[in-house]
Parts: structure tokens; C-alpha cells; sequence
């Protein structure tokens, strides 16, 4: 047996507890349905039917409807395009793509349910409490259990919701118009960030929480602000050059980081043991 | 020698009040200790002190030779912890429950495989290795749990009520490998309130009430603080009348004489005063289909404690437990108290603490 000296991270523990704790969330239905039915409705059916509408839709009062100045920013990339696509691009590349920042927030909030407060429900945390774990690698192991498949799940979401859009467009494009700069951006390097951001207040929500239905509705009050914020604000997001998508980016990463890193100094067994 | 165990003054405390109140003890190297008390004594605060799990508010503890406080990790890589529910992950077989914790306590793959399953072969569940523990009964359940908690061969096990919903069987064969386990030097500690597995097993027993340690030794010490003399019972057959109760209490090196359902309950000197009394009995045209000493058990111990915890917390009066109900009341209560011969308490073998002047109490 070996075991690592007491400052240095045990990343052999931490890969251990997120293996296991993504192995045991993939065989619980009430976790991976809602993971799987979100994306495929709003990443595949949304879309789908939404740009079928929209490629078949007369697309003569495009133009007059983003002179308007609410529109304004949107108006001159769509308007440089041909006449016919406007419309499927403007709807499939702009106005349904922020969805996909829902992703990682809903999944982020489900698996930082189940990491606290579901092994609560389970009685398995006392388990885990009495292991030769140091606090702070096992608040990395619960917050990478949440944070790596909220991140892999968007990512696969995205290649759905393009691989889709361009299919839909494809008639009258005839071309793959998605991924566009802004919108790799946004996936990338954004959407983990929006993981993070999220995570640093769930876990600490799901460690006080003494069942995953308390801590579901305590994180959907934290994260539905944050649904709504992330939703206004990527179509805008679309619309910025490349290095503002990537400072916002890096800011968002900033705060996430940062909430982690106060929560997780916050962050000990002793509390996670007097919180039920 | 390093106790395995040592305490003093601990002290934790949560909102609802103090948990556990300035517990000082000390625990050898291989002995197996019954922590016993009611719900919400302070058992399982103990034991998540002991472990590092919780801070202690005042007070230390030094386990193994390590401060649970500062050096959590380094205790409980030696520790072993049977929680009172098994805590198996039900989404996970057997064989995956333990081989995260093989991994968790430094085994590499393949030595986590082979010690998983030489421990679910040692308690008869290798073939349900892979199945999802989910559809296990609770025997199973606490068999493959304390094979986790055996996972790395620790020196000190703590046991939080082991056979808390098991069956007549499953409780036999638990109660044996516990055994088994303590036989092999381990230092035990049986958080339990089934007094039956801890009289069996334990060397040393702590009485926690309400968080305080209220006895703490060997379980033969703490009855002869408690009571003098030996207890025994004369099988006469049948509920002995007055007139022999008075006899046999005549009998020189007799203490105290009661009648009770198959003969006669006694508290002698020593067990030397026993042939004597089968004598007076036999002279006396008595059938006498046996006579034994009987030493106090845990049992007896812990109630005795109990009752004296409730009459100085005025939960009881002091003058007398018959309101109080004990294991053996069915047993021993005495139909008939009018026999001439000192009272025993229905309490036990022996007399209670405070049933004689200047017995310790």
C-alpha cells in the first residue's frame, strides 16, 4: 500500500472516488434520464422542428426586422449573408444557441446534488468520512465528479446541436455555418467556466443539504438566476469579437475559481458530519 | 505501553446541546471495549471523534499514538469503521463497493482485487461478488460492510451497533467473527446497545449517558463496585416458601435470601457458603435440582449503572427500582417479599447498589 505525503494532492484517490461516483450516477435512471432527455429536446428536437420553420419561412421582413435598433448589433452579420439564409441562421445560430449554456448548468446541478447530499440520502457519506482522504481532495473528487460530465455532456450536446443546425440549414445554405468563431468560444471555453461557476455554489448547497430533493431545490433557486442570465446574455456574447468572448470567458472562470477556492477552505468533514 | 485509545476531557458539542462532555479514557492495545448507552448517549460522536471525522470543541485524543485532530488521515489509515448502516453504495456490486475503498486505502488494482475477494470468500459472499448490493438483505449487507472495513487489516476497529437489524443468525455469525476478529489482538471498539453481543465480547465497558461517561472498566470490576458478595440460585422446582427462604437465609455466610420462580436467589460471602445451603436444603426434606453461583453479567452491570444514573438524575426515586423495568424482572421479582429475610431488589443476581447501607452506589 502506498500513500502520498499529507501536503501533496492524491490525484490516485481523487480519480478513484470520481470513477466510482460516475459509474454509480450512469446506473441511476433518475439521474441520466434527465441528463439525456434535456439536451436531446433542446440541443435536437428544438432546433430541428424551429429550423425547419425557419428554412421554409418567407424571409422578406428579416431585413426590416433588424433595422430595428433593439437588433442592431445582430443586424450586419446576418444582413451580409444571403437573403435566404438570414432567418435559419439568425434563429439556429443566435437565438437558440445560448441553450446550450443550460446544459452545463443543469447537469452541474444534478451531480453536485448526488455528490453530497445524495451519498447523505444513501447513508454512504460516513463511509467516505472515515477514509484516509485529505478534506480538500475530496472536495476536488466531488467537485470534478460534477464538473467533468457537465463539461463532456455539453461539449457532446454542441456537436449535436451543430451537427444538427447544419442538417436542418444545409438546403439553403450549403454550407456548415455553425461553428462560427464566437460559438466555439462559447463552448469551449465558456460553458466549462459556467460548470465551474456553478459548481462553487452547489457544492457547498449540497453539503448542507440533507437530501438530494432539499438540495435540488435549494440549488434551483441559486442556479435559475443563472439560467436566466446566461440565456439573455449569450446572444449577445455571439455578437462580441473573439478576445471579448474570450475575457468574458476568462472572467467567468475568475469568479468560479474563486468561489471553489473560499468554499473549499470552507469545506471539512466536521462540517459535513454536523450538517446531518 | 502506547494505549491504543486515550482520552481526556473530549468534549463536542452541536446545536441541539453537548454531545459528548468530557470524556476521559484509556484503552489497551488489543482489548475490545462495549461503548453502551441509549440512543443518543454519544456513541457515534465518540467514535467520529476517535476517527478524526469530528473536532473536538475541548479535550484531546490520541489514537494509535496519532492526534485524530492534526493527523486524521494517518488514524484512520489504521482504523477499520463498521457505521451502524452498512453504507453500501446500492448502485454498485459487492466486489465494487470494496474495491473503491481497496483503492481509497493505497492498494494498487491488482492487490485491490485479490484482498476484495479473499475478504468476500472469508464471509461467504464472493458469490454474490457481482451483484448490485441493492437487492442484499441487511445480513449480507453488514457482512460485506465489515469485509470493508477489514479491507486493509487495521489494528483498531470500531463497530457502530453490528448487529443492529440481523436476525437471530445473522447476529450469531456476526457476534462470531467479531470474535474471530478480537481473538486475532485487534483492539475493538462496540458501539452497541445490545448488551447481549457486548457482555460476550467485551474486556472493558464505558457507560455513556447523555454524552458523559457515567462507568468506565472491566465489566467484572465495575460489579464489584457495585455489588459484594456472590449471587446463586437453588433450583427447589418451585418458588421456595417463607419458611425456607428464612432458612436457607439462616444458613451462616448468607447475606440475603429471596424467594423467586424455581427456588431460591441468595447472596453469599463467597461460593464456599453454597454446599452449606444445598445442605440446610437437603435436611430439610428439599428437592434440590441444582445450585450455582452466578456472576453478574454486562447486563446486570448496565442496568445497575442505568438506574443509578436515573435515581441521582431524579428520574427515579432513590429508595428503590421496583418501577424500573430490567431484563430479569420477569425472572427474579419476588412474588412474595414477606419472608423474613433481607429484600433483594428485582434487579438482578446480586443486590442493587443503594438496596444496602454503605455498599457503593
Amino acid at each position: 500500500m502506498s500513500h502520498p505525503s499529507p501536503r501533496s494532492v492524491d490525484w490516485s484517490a481523487i480519480r478513484t472516488i470520481v470513477g466510482r461516483d460516475i459509474r454509480a450516477v450512469r446506473r441511476s435512471k433518475a439521474i441520466v434520464l434527465p441528463m439525456a432527455l434535456v439536451p436531446a429536446v433542446l440541443l435536437v428536437a428544438l432546433p430541428f422542428g424551429i429550423g425547419l420553420i425557419a428554412r421554409n419561412a418567407p424571409t422578406d421582413q428579416v431585413q426590416s426586422a433588424l433595422g430595428s435598433s433593439l437588433l442592431k448589433n445582430l443586424a450586419d452579420p446576418i444582413l451580409g449573408l444571403p437573403e435566404r439564409e438570414r432567418l435559419v441562421v439568425l434563429v439556429l445560430g443566435y437565438l437558440l444557441s445560448p441553450l446550450l449554456l443550460v446544459l452545463p448548468l443543469m447537469v452541474s446541478a444534478v451531480l453536485a446534488a448526488d455528490a453530497f447530499a445524495g451519498e447523505k440520502e444513501r447513508r454512504t457519506l460516513e463511509v467516505v468520512l472515515h477514509l484516509p482522504i485529505s478534506d480538500r481532495d475530496l472536495f476536488a473528487a466531488k467537485v470534478l465528479t460534477a464538473f467533468l460530465p457537465a463539461v463532456a455532456l455539453t461539449w457532446i450536446g454542441a456537436l449535436l446541436y451543430t451537427v444538427v443546425c447544419n442538417v436542418v440549414a444545409w438546403p439553403v445554405t450549403g454550407r456548415l455555418f455553425l461553428p462560427f468563431s464566437q460559438f466555439a468560444v462559447t463552448v469551449l471555453w465558456i460553458a466549462p467556466a459556467v460548470a465551474l461557476l456553478a459548481l462553487g455554489l452547489l457544492v457547498v448547497v449540497s453539503s448542507r443539504a440533507r437530501t438530494t430533493q432539499e438540495a435540488n431545490q435549494l440549488g434551483g433557486a441559486v442556479i435559475l438566476p443563472l439560467i436566466f442570465v446566461a440565456a439573455a446574455q449569450t446572444s449577445a456574447l455571439m455578437l462580441l469579437p473573439v478576445v471579448s468572448v474570450l475575457a468574458v470567458g476568462a472572467l467567468v472562470w475568475a469568479v468560479g475559481l474563486a468561489l471553489l477556492w473560499f468554499n473549499g477552505r470552507r469545506f471539512t468533514r466536521d462540517r459535513l458530519a454536523s450538517a446531518g | 505501553m502506547t494505549a491504543a485509545i486515550e482520552t481526556e476531557g473530549l468534549t463536542r458539542g452541536f446545536r441541539s446541546g453537548l454531545a459528548v462532555d468530557g470524556l476521559t479514557m484509556r484503552l489497551e492495545p488489543g482489548q475490545v471495549l462495549a461503548l453502551l448507552g441509549p440512543n443518543g448517549a454519544g456513541k457515534t460522536t465518540t467514535v467520529r471523534l476517535l476517527d478524526g471525522v469530528l473536532v473536538p470543541h475541548a479535550g484531546r485524543s490520541v489514537v494509535l499514538g496519532h492526534d485524530p485532530v492534526t493527523e486524521g488521515d494517518a488514524v484512520r489509515r489504521r482504523t477499520g469503521v463498521l457505521t451502524e448502516n452498512a453504507g453500501l453504495d446500492d448502485r454498485l456490486t459487492s466486489r465494487e463497493n470494496l474495491l473503491y475503498v481497496a483503492r481509497l486505502r493505497g492498494f494498487d488494482k491488482a492487490a485491490a482485487g485479490r484482498r476484495v475477494d479473499e475478504l468476500l470468500e472469508r464471509f461467504g459472499m464472493l458469490e454474490r461478488a457481482d451483484d448490485l448490493t441493492g437487492g442484499f438483505s441487511t445480513g449480507q449487507r453488514k457482512r460485506v460492510a465489515l469485509a470493508r472495513a477489514l479491507i486493509h487489516d487495521p489494528e483498531l476497529l470500531f463497530l457502530d451497533e453490528p448487529t443492529s437489524g440481523l436476525d437471530p443468525a445473522g447476529t450469531r455469525d456476526v457476534i462470531a467473527l467479531i470474535d474471530e476478529l478480537a481473538a486475532e489482538g485487534r483492539t475493538v471498539v462496540l458501539a452497541t446497545h445490545f448488551l447481549g453481543e457486548a457482555g460476550r465480547l467485551a474486556d472493558r465497558m464505558a457507560v455513556l449517558h447523555k454524552g458523559r461517561l457515567r462507568a468506565f472498566g472491566a465489566p467484572d470490576e465495575l460489579a464489584a463496585q457495585l455489588w459484594s458478595g456472590v449471587g446463586a440460585e437453588v433450583d427447589l422446582g418451585a418458588p421456595g416458601d417463607a419458611a425456607t427462604v428464612a432458612a436457607l437465609g439462616a444458613v451462616r455466610g448468607v447475606r440475603t435470601a429471596q424467594v423467586h420462580l424455581t427456588g431460591v436467589r441468595l447472596v453469599l460471602d463467597d461460593r464456599e457458603v453454597l454446599p452449606r445451603v444445598v445442605e440446610a436444603a437437603v435436611g430439610r426434606g428439599l428437592p434440590v435440582y441444582g445450585a450455582v453461583t452466578r456472576r453478574p453479567t454486562l447486563e446486570d452491570v448496565y442496568f445497575a449503572i442505568e438506574r443509578r444514573i436515573a435515581a441521582e438524575e431524579g428520574e427515579i426515586g432513590t429508595d428503590g427500582f421496583a418501577g424500573l423495568p430490567t431484563p430479569h424482572d420477569d425472572l427474579y421479582a419476588a412474588p412474595d417479599t414477606a419472608s423474613g429475610a433481607a429484600p433483594v431488589p428485582a434487579s438482578g443476581p446480586a443486590p442493587a447498589p443503594t438496596a444496602e447501607p454503605g455498599r457503593p452506589s
